[in-house]
């Protein structure tokens, strides 16, 4: 088993249903395939930063597993023809996981997905902080 | 031209903001992080100018593309906004 994250971005004007079934099938391959899935997370609607396909918006999806290089590569002939894909990257976080570090990174994940539904309450200060860091940048700049 | 040593005296030393900071961890998938390190252009600052130590940037410089491969940033254009 290798560890995998997936991301995948469905076209804007698909109904909740089209999108739902989408990642039902992406996650069935690789259940299919004696893989588990570590964590999945829907990212929701967002701007993209250049235009895929004349959409400027997409729906992404972002999968971790735990899989074998077949799924991988079945999963991505899929999309390659499933026009409701936009684009999609598949990124090998690691070549080989045990059961017990499947185990250990599920629980991580839920832990992370449980804090960010706190964060998203506390919204405003980091975006704060994200200011002051940009204008160290330019000041950088100015000196060279 | 004695200027221009004095003034090689007082500037800063940059130092790796990675290595300073443990907790900063790179991520393509944190875009708001990344947009710090790329000009308002698209483009990646150069480690001379951003301090960041050899096995950061390039940690950096992967994260930015792979951030581009899947439209959190672009390739060309402006990053802010």
């Amino acid at each position: 088993m290798r560890r995998y994250e997936q991301v995948y971005i469905l076209r804007p004007s698909l109904s909740e249903n089209e999108i739902s079934t989408a990642i039902e099938n992406t996650n069935n391959i690789v259940l299919g395939d004696q893989g588990t899935i570590i964590q999945l997370d829907k990212w929701g609607m967002r701007k993209l930063a250049y235009p895929i396909k004349k959409e400027t918006q997409g729906f992404y999806v972002f999968c971790d597993f735990a899989g074998t290089p077949k799924a991988v590569a079945e999963i991505e002939r899929k999309f390659r023809i499933d026009d409701a894909v936009l684009k999609y990257m598949s990124v090998k976080i690691s070549d080989s996981i045990s059961d017990d570090e499947i185990a250990a990174a599920q629980e991580t994940a839920a832990a992370k997905a449980s804090a960010a539904d706190q964060d998203d309450e506390s919204e405003d200060s980091p975006v704060a902080e994200d200011d002051a860091d940009d204008s160290n940048d330019t000041e950088n700049e100015d000196k060279q | 031209m004695a200027a221009r040593p004095q003034r090689k005296l007082f500037s800063r030393k940059k130092v790796c903001r990675f290595c300073m900071d443990k907790d900063l961890t790179i991520d393509y998938k944190d875009h708001k992080t990344l947009r710090n390190f790329v000009t308002e252009r698209g483009k990646i600052i150069p480690r001379r100018i951003l301090g960041t130590c050899a096995t950061h940037q390039r940690q950096l410089c992967s994260a930015v593309k792979r951030a581009r491969q899947i439209a959190l940033l672009p390739y060309s254009g402006n990053t802010q906004g």
